[in-house]
């Protein structure tokens, strides 16, 4: 396999206290292409690493390395700009791209229909639901041409209903698109779902406890046997994990 | 194979999930809408008239002293027919007017300095507040002193009144934007000059109406008593002039009708103007219910 790297990162600290890192001497690679789940229960440093790789934060030691550039960025609330429609949302994105206006307005279906709302691209966001909103920030957030996208937890606050459509909605996009996904969630059927690679967090001191490589086939369904055995294990690792917290 | 989910499916299931939850993008209709506005206030307006009538008729009070609707009508008539009404409200207009948009100008610039600079912010910010608390009335006689009789008085108190309240009102607009949606703009690539023009300004729009409003209030307030203060010389004459004018010509029911018609121009322009426009605003973002 010789695909080029997308994001590096070699021995990446970061702490505020030097005695209680928020992260401690990660190094991760991540393939071009690759779909990467992060696992790990709350402040263990997942939104940092996130922070990191998007140059919203900078490390205080090692490298990041991002070769495409800067990536974007989906959130757990969707932050459409209340006064713009979808579409306006979308072409907001492409505009501070630099992006001419009869393309903006093109380039805006393309990505409205990649996200099944090629019909919702006038209504406001009040009009949208929870799942709708964040299908329009995934569209703007590919609106970036980037190659690298990075998820913070995006689904966490939507119904079971919705949030299973929307795994296979990303799924399908992103092998339309190629991009490199980095998802952070604390939800880990929803990383066994997803990931190419699920990496669990260590609960506190910053760093990674374990990696799983996950060859299930895709399209995959997140009730399958062999996502949920996989689900099982990070699940177990994740206890253990937090079991040390309580122990302290 | 059956367990393989089908993308067709998907989109379809998901079509289905989304108009199930999601409203019509179809809005009200924009006339509807200003009426809606405009008959609750105007049904109001005749009524308290109605009244004011019904009592004239019954108690009979001194005509001289308590006008009826019908004289304050005749005062009106006899107001225009002279030519000092027209003359008077086309004065006012234009001095209000042209005060409210120096304002607007003055008070957005001083509101973008407050915003962007910090220490400017807490050094100027509780000054301007109390500013908005000082009646504008109040600066007359030192601009009388300033600027002598002349229409730079006028402007001035319109000044002193309207640019506090727009200032603050920017200032608040902007600080009252989400953080996540600041975050996004930086996100998305936008440098300082784009972010402030494609998300603060326009996130911050309501706020920002709603210092125009108070705004365009106090710099008409500021206008009527800094005509009724300062008259003559190379002052025009205003519908503050008229009014002092019938004063001293002990016409009540004249007073009253330049009363009346200064109430109905500022309603004029709250219901004409600034509501349609805040509802509009409301609307769009969800952040009021269609009636």
């Amino acid at each position: 396999m010789d695909v080029p790297n997308a994001i590096t990162l070699a021995g990446v600290s970061k702490y505020f206290d030097a005695a209680k890192p928020v992260l401690d001497n990660i190094d991760f690679v991540v393939a071009q292409g690759q779909f990467i789940c992060v696992v790990g229960v709350s402040g263990c440093g997942k939104s940092t690493l996130l922070n990191l790789i998007a140059g919203l934060e900078s490390p205080s030691v090692g490298d990041v390395d991002v070769p495409s550039g800067r990536a974007s960025v989906m959130f757990q609330d969707p932050s459409l700009m209340p006064w713009l429609t979808a579409r306006g949302n979308v072409e907001l994105a492409l505009r501070l791209r630099g992006v001419g206006r009869k393309q903006r307005a093109e380039e805006a279906q393309r990505l409205l229909a990649l996200v099944n709302l090629a019909d919702a691209g006038d209504k406001l966001p009040h009009q949208l639901s929870g799942g709708m909103k964040q299908r329009v920030a995934l569209a703007r957030a590919l609106a970036q041409d980037r190659d690298v996208l990075l998820m913070d937890e995006p689904f966490a606050a939507l119904d079971a209903v919705t949030r299973d459509l929307l795994h296979d909605e990303l799924e399908r996009v992103w092998r339309e698109t190629g991009r490199t996904i980095v998802f952070v969630t604390h939800n880990v059927r929803e990383a066994a779902r997803l990931g190419d690679r699920v990496i669990l967090m260590t609960a506190r001191g910053g760093k990674i406890a374990r990696e799983w490589d996950i060859d299930v086939e895709r399209p995959r369904l997140i009730e399958s046997p062999a996502v949920s055995t996989i689900a099982g294990s990070v699940s177990t690792a994740l206890r253990a994990e937090l079991a040390k917290v309580t122990n302290v | 194979m059956s367990k393989t989910p089908n993308t067709a499916d998907t989109r379809d299931l998901e079509h289905r999930l989304d108009s199930l939850q999601s409203s019509p993008a179809a809005a009200p209709s924009r006339t509807a809408n200003w009426w809606a506005g405009v008959w609750p206030p105007t049904v109001a307006v005749l009524l308290l008239l109605l009244i004011w009538q019904t009592y004239c008729w019954i108690a009979q009070p001194r005509p001289d002293l308590y006008p009826s609707v019908i004289d304050v009508a005749a005062a009106i008539g006899a107001n225009w027919d002279s030519g000092r009404l027209p003359a008077a409200l086309l004065t006012s207009l234009t001095r209000g007017a042209l005060g409210f948009v120096y304002a607007i100008i003055l008070g957005t610039i001083i509101g973008f300095l407050l915003v962007e600079v910090p220490l400017l912010r807490r050094a100027f910010g509780p000054i301007i507040s109390g500013l908005q608390v000082l009646p504008s009335v109040a600066w007359v006689p030192a601009a009388i002193l300033w600027f002598g009789l002349t229409d730079a008085t006028v402007y001035f108190v319109i000044l002193m009144g309207a640019v506090p309240s727009i200032a603050n009102g920017l200032v608040d607009g902007i600080r009252q934007v989400p953080s996540h949606i600041r975050r996004v703009g930086v996100v998305l690539g936008a440098g300082p000059i784009a972010l402030h023009r494609f998300v603060l300004f326009p996130a911050a729009l309501p706020g920002y109406l709603a210092g125009l409003r108070q705004g365009w209030a106090f710099a008409w307030r500021s206008l009527m008593a800094a005509e009724i203060i300062a008259t003559g010389g190379l002052l025009g004459f205003g519908l503050g002039s008229l009014l002092q004018q019938n004063r001293e010509l002990a016409d009540l029911p004249g007073v009253l009708a330049t009363v009346l018609t200064i109430l109905a121009l500022g309603i004029l322009i709250e219901v004409g103007v600034f509501t349609p426009i805040q509802r509009r605003i409301l609307l769009r973002r969800g952040l009021t219910e269609a009636r």
